[in-house]
């Protein structure tokens, strides 16, 4: 299957073109490059720029009722509150340098919004990937076994994913992070992601896979009978070959647009998680956390108070949430409409 | 007539057999974690003599055999007795235990629960019919972009920030609406607030909430379908025969989308209640959803009881409703009693 003339285009490079063609698509694409840039190295880059961290505390960038600053202000770049002999604050000393907060500050503690979005995009992201990646390697292999091969593996997978889908979610969730959370939020491997990162992405995978796995099998039933099966088989090809070689590639983009959706639901997941209170450890942010810092808990539900909180502090992590998703969207689409130009979308 | 009634029974069938598997598992998995319901009963002491333990068990009933304990709790389900909870368990005297009765909870939870997510499904339909059929008029235009935009709007903003937001500006700060709670249907002498009036006018402001995160789905969905039939033969036979735009969509194009709902909403079951955790939350209502997070949280140990009783209520609320799609859809389509229905793809919503 080596085709070397370049007189007819593979299936790839034909729903590349196809891609290639479709604007929207495009930006989409751009979008995300965008995104998961300023995610993963824009923190660093615009912290060595503006001078600080996202862990950084800064009180003069609250007010008395600790609503943060808004957008582009200057605070003092101080760590210290300076008070007079009554308890009273007061300005800081002369001479104290100040440092820009580029999209103000986020909360009671005074960090810096921009640099916490950023990190928090880094979560979030990590968490929607490795959710649906878990998810992946989890479904496809047991989708396969049970359309391909069928009998009791398939009865089990079949009867026992119809039960548990038809169940809210999120319980799940919550009840396998308050009984897991000891054992695996420490998980980091170093620092090298933040704590319950890989305990919420492997939560979120272990409780998704029936969706790529009813995906595969679907598929493996129907084309498990094909001809060209058929005729695989009769050339002595093993089962083995037969699913890698011909049964795969036809799964497969159904499995790509699966998993941009997936991760984009992935991260509306972890807001959920973040509003119960479960999830991610509470110093490092998430685009959930950010939220939550504002609106509470579904135990404690904040009551908005405009003195107190900035409408930024809504607005920046849901936009974010709103881009992610729009571009992760328009990609799936995009995909499935360049792999599939006969059907109206 | 037959052929309905079999597959009424085939799938009642399969929906005991669901309950029965949910129970059980439930069961399995409490078994499986080691946990203390001594603990309840004495939740202020910091350690448990052994009598202490044995006492607690004895009078909690969790001395006996699991088999036992597993008969004897579907015994009382047969009979709609959820039994007492552990959480908040007292005692009073040498062999007295006073504890709560969770029936009335689940009394008072599941009414809430349910008016949200019936109201809110009824409200989703209303706007995501004339929306898709909108978009899925012309696929790519100014207005189909427009209608895709937003409704992605209202999936990507929580809605739990949504109900907070709405619940605080419209219903504490201006006063258009009442400041969260839920009033009972049925008019009840002395309540605070009751009746159809009062009830609608409390649950305004979350089927809102919940129609927002659900639209996108269904508009796609509509819009799919809608413009797939577009293209069909009968729609240019119906055109050339002169019917008219108006009738040929609400005629012609629309009903054919209706199977598609029906399906989605027999699926999206469970999700709902899923996401009316939050809608209670923000408008303070003490439905299923809250009980069922507090029921898992518990910070004593799991109060295996009331998660049973939640559980056993959520799945039968879920397979109810599948009952009544299934039948419905098989009614509607006679075609449907052999085919597979399709539960391949669920929504971007379906998550949350």
């Amino acid at each position: 299957m080596q085709a070397t003339d370049g007189a007819a285009l593979g299936p790839f490079r034909l729903t590349l073109r196809r891609i290639r063609r479709d604007r929207w698509t495009l930006a989409a694409v751009g979008l995300l490059a965008f995104i998961v840039f300023c995610s993963f190295a824009g923190g660093s880059i615009a912290g060595a720029f503006v001078g600080h961290s996202a862990q950084d505390q800064y009180p003069y960038a609250v007010d008395d009722n600790f609503k943060p600053a808004g957008p582009w202000t200057r605070v003092p770049d101080t760590s210290y509150v300076n008070a007079n002999d009554y308890g009273e604050t007061i300005p800081p000393p002369k001479g104290t340098k100040k440092t820009l907060l580029v999209l103000g500050a986020d909360g009671t503690l005074g960090r810096d919004e921009l640099l916490r979005l950023l990190d928090g995009g880094r979560t979030s992201l990590e968490i929607g990937i490795f959710g649906a990646f878990v998810a992946l390697l989890v479904g496809v292999p047991l989708g396969i076994v049970s359309g391909y091969f069928g009998g009791f593996t398939d009865t089990v997978v079949s009867r026992l994913t119809e039960s548990i889908m038809a169940f809210p979610l999120i319980l799940f969730l919550v009840f396998a992070s308050v009984r897991l959370a000891d054992t695996l939020t420490p998980i980091g491997w170093g620092s090298t992601i933040p704590d319950g990162v890989f305990l919420v992405g492997l939560l979120i995978g272990l409780f998704t896979w029936f969706y790529p796995a009813r995906l595969v099998r679907a598929e493996m039933l129907t084309l498990r009978n094909a001809e060209y099966v058929s005729a695989a088989r009769s050339l002595g090809a093993s089962e083995w070959r037969i699913v890698r070689r011909h049964l795969f590639p036809h799964v497969l983009p159904a499995l790509i647009v699966w998993s941009a959706i997936a991760v984009a639901a992935n991260i509306l997941l972890e807001v959920g998680l973040s509003f119960v209170g479960v999830g991610v450890q509470a110093q490092t942010p998430t685009w959930g956390s950010m939220l939550s810092q504002v609106w509470g808990t579904i135990f404690a539900p904040g009551r908005y108070n405009s003195s107190t909180y900035s409408t930024w502090q809504t607005i920046l992590p849901t936009l974010a949430i709103l881009l992610t998703v729009f571009a992760l969207n328009q990609l799936s689409e995009g995909i499935r409409s360049a792999l599939e130009p006969w059907s109206s979308r | 007539m037959t052929r309905l009634l079999t597959f009424f029974l085939r799938r009642l069938a399969a929906a005991v057999f669901t309950l029965i598997l949910m129970i059980t598992l439930t069961f399995v998995l409490f078994w499986a974690i080691p946990s203390d319901p001594a603990n309840f009963v004495y939740p202020a002491a910091q350690h448990l003599t052994d009598y202490q333990l044995a006492h607690a068990n004895h009078l909690l009933g969790t001395d006996r055999p699991l088999l036992e304990q597993y008969a004897s709790y579907l015994w009382h389900l047969l009979h709609f007795d959820f039994g007492t909870q552990w959480a908040g368990s007292q005692v009073t005297g040498e062999q007295q235990l006073v504890r709560l009765p969770i029936g009335p909870q689940l009394a008072s939870a599941v009414p809430q629960t349910l008016s949200i997510i019936i109201g809110g499904a009824l409200l989703v339909v209303l706007l995501a019919v004339p929306l898709g059929a909108i978009s899925g008029r012309r696929i790519g235009s100014v207005s189909d972009r427009t209608i895709s935009l937003v409704a992605l709007v209202g999936i990507c903003t929580h809605p739990m920030v949504v109900g907070l937001t709405l619940n605080t500006a419209l219903g504490q700060q201006l006063r258009w609406f009442p400041p969260g709670g839920y009033c009972p249907l049925i008019p009840t002498s002395g309540a605070y607030c009751s009746g159809p009036v009062d009830w609608a006018s409390h649950l305004l402001l979350p089927w809102i909430t919940f129609a927002l995160l659900f639209l996108a789905l269904y508009t796609r969905m509509i819009r799919a379908s809608v413009a797939e039939t577009m293209h069909a033969d009968y729609i240019r036979t119906a055109r050339a025969k002169g019917v008219g735009e108006t009738r040929l969509m609400t005629r012609h194009v629309l009903p054919n989308a209706g199977l598609r709902i029906l399906t989605m909403v027999g699926m999206e079951i469970g999700t709902a209640i899923g996401v009316c955790i939050f809608i209670e939350s923000a408008y303070g209502f003490q439905g299923l959803g809250r009980l069922s997070v507090t029921a898992l949280f518990g910070t004593v140990g799991l109060d295996l009881p009331l998660i049973l009783a939640v559980v056993f209520v959520i799945t039968l609320i879920v397979v109810i409703g599948n009952l009544l799609v299934d039948t419905l859809y098989a009614v509607i389509d006679p075609r449907a009693g052999q085919m597979l229905r399709e539960r391949e793809s669920k929504s971007l919503a379906g998550v949350i």
